[in-house]
């Protein structure tokens, strides 16, 4: 494997409670969503990859590093943690540059470095008020500050956009998206999937501390397709569309989930999807809407986090 | 100033900082101001000259140095590393470019300056009170060798109680044990068992270097180059220590949630 970070195997565990079982994924260059359930093992990940936990079996490296090391490497790496601990007696500006003393660099460029990164994350406004006083939101944000203040290659993000209003995730998708354009890397993970669906095509799917798929979304989704796929029809004539494609030899199940809705299951995907318009045309069915329930990645990983049921 | 000293002393300041605000500063120093408050006691009662200075001389042997100061630096020097595993603070520290063992001799040097902050004070202000008070003028030996005696105590301390703080949850509940069982026990035992204690290194020194007066007391048996170095070098030791077990140390508190 060589991708930015490479797990082979990973094992996590935590007294009886297994962390990571066998996890096994490479992650390539720019944006990847680590996606699953709370508790699936994002977060031990992530603080294996920050060197905070050390494996207990398997090979676990991030940018050629293992990852249970330190030295310089970890300046070419930059983290912001699901948790919204702060050393709340500093000010943002304070919190931030200080880091970035800790990281070696000098007094002049850790507070140049400091009032750029918090500008970027959008908490000038805030920099000179403690942490203490900082909503959860504004505590994401300079923990995402801290995070790329040093100009790191290789960026995780655990959970970044938790607690973030509306208006302040669109920004730091935004920035994420620009930061994936200049050649850093992000790992970022999450459990409401429409947030990587918008951020990233490229995914791995965690689920009980195992990597159950990854690569492209569309990939993924090629995986589900030889499996029963879920299409829902809208139509004034419910009954006698399900007669009609009932007939159909690749049809598992029709379902009606309202006076004018069919939830339908298929094996075969592509074949219904080339023999719906032509048995519109023929039979002079009206469809007024049609939507592949699994289309989303939502759908994908409860499909595959499920076992395919 | 190289990346590697800018990183210590990084370190060094933040874990000051850190250690003196808020409540807890506020009740240390409170707790550094009982000597001077005793010899303000005494001093009421109006008593002959020498007695007062004998007085003040007297408790930092047996307040200031084994409780005082070993309290102050037991809740800074534990807090260090424990309070910010627990709070899960430190995982700022740990994931940065910075050693593990410079992690640790910054928090030392940070928790040590911060200590000294009350030490030195609570070593010095009484004599200063029993002055006041109508007491002798000591001479300038005395407070200078209270001074290096806290020094000594709290460079031993800090080294202990930071690595107590790195190993176990029970950090200050075994440095309490420590500070009041085994410093003040083990020294009334017959033989060579009170070398087991820093206390009494610190005493030989009292007694080495102040030659009349309460201090004066305490058997002898060591130069005071080997009560120096003795108290240095058990904080070189937990430092080292220290050092090897973080570096091995899982820093992310266990959880339930994965």
């Amino acid at each position: 494997m060589t991708g930015i970070v490479d797990a082979d195997s990973v094992t996590k565990r935590y007294g009886e409670v297994l962390g990571l079982n066998g996890f096994t994924a490479s992650f390539p260059p720019g944006i990847t969503g680590l996606v699953g359930p709370n508790g699936a093992g994002k977060s031990t990940l992530f603080r294996l990859l920050s060197g905070q936990l050390r494996s207990d079996a398997g090979t676990l490296s991030l940018l050629g590093f293992p990852a249970w090391g330190q030295g310089e490497f970890r300046r070419r790496v930059g983290y912001c943690p699901e948790q919204s601990a702060l050393f709340d007696w500093m000010t943002g500006f304070d919190f931030v540059a200080t880091l970035l003393r800790v990281d070696g660099f000098s007094r002049p460029e850790a507070r140049v470095r400091a009032a750029r990164a918090i500008e970027t994350v959008g908490l000038t406004d805030a920099r000179d008020r403690r942490l203490k006083a900082y909503s959860k939101g504004m505590r994401q944000r300079i923990k995402l500050a801290q995070c790329i203040a040093h100009d790191p290659e290789l960026i995780l993000l655990d959970e970044p956009l938790n607690g973030v209003d509306p208006v302040g995730r669109v920004a730091l998708s935004g920035l994420m998206r620009q930061l994936s354009t200049t050649g850093h890397h992000l790992i970022v993970s999450s459990h409401v999937l429409y947030e990587v669906e918008r951020l990233t095509e490229q995914i791995v799917m965690i689920s009980h501390g195992q990597a159950i798929a990854q690569g492209d979304l569309h990939r993924i989704r090629d995986l589900i397709d030889s499996r029963p796929h879920m299409v829902d029809l809208e139509t004034p004539d419910p009954r006698g569309v399900a007669r009609l494609i009932g007939a159909w030899d690749h049809i598992v199940s029709i379902e009606f989930t309202g006076p004018e809705k069919l939830r339908v299951l298929t094996r075969s995907p592509d074949t219904f999807y080339a023999a719906l318009p032509a048995l519109v045309v023929t039979e002079k069915l009206t469809i007024r809407s049609v939507h592949s329930a699994d289309d989303n990645l939502d759908a994908v990983f409860r499909y595959l986090a499920g076992g395919g049921r | 100033m190289s990346g590697k000293w800018t990183r210590l002393v990084a370190v060094a300041w933040l874990s000051l900082r850190g250690s003196l605000r808020g409540a807890r500063v506020l009740g240390l120093a409170g707790f550094a101001l009982i000597p001077s408050l005793i010899v303000v006691a005494v001093a009421s009662t109006h008593p002959a000259a020498s007695a007062l200075s004998s007085a003040a001389e007297g408790l930092f042997a047996v307040l200031t140095l084994p409780i005082v100061t070993m309290v102050i630096v037991l809740v800074l020097g534990v807090a260090q590393f424990r309070n910010e595993i627990d709070s899960e603070t430190l995982l700022y520290l740990s994931d940065r470019s910075i050693t593990r063992p410079m992690i640790v001799v910054g928090k030392y040097l940070g928790s040590l300056a911060a200590a000294l902050t009350l030490v030195i004070p609570a070593a010095l202000v009484p004599l200063s009170v029993a002055v006041l008070g109508g007491a002798r003028m000591y001479a300038i030996q005395v407070p200078a060798t209270l001074a290096v005696a806290a020094v000594l105590a709290a460079v031993a301390y800090t080294g202990f109680f930071l690595f107590l703080g790195l190993v176990s949850r029970a950090a200050f509940l075994i440095g309490l044990l420590y500070g009041f069982l085994w410093e003040e026990l083990v020294p009334l035992l017959p033989g060579s068992a009170p070398r087991l204690t820093l206390v009494f290194y610190l005493r030989n020194f009292l007694s080495t270097e102040l030659t009349s007066g309460p201090l004066s007391g305490y058997p002898t048996p060591l130069t005071p180059a080997g009560s120096v170095l003795v108290p240095i070098g058990l904080a070189i030791a937990f430092l080292v220590l220290g050092s090897i077990v973080f570096r091995y140390l899982e820093t992310a508190p266990e959880r339930e949630s994965v």
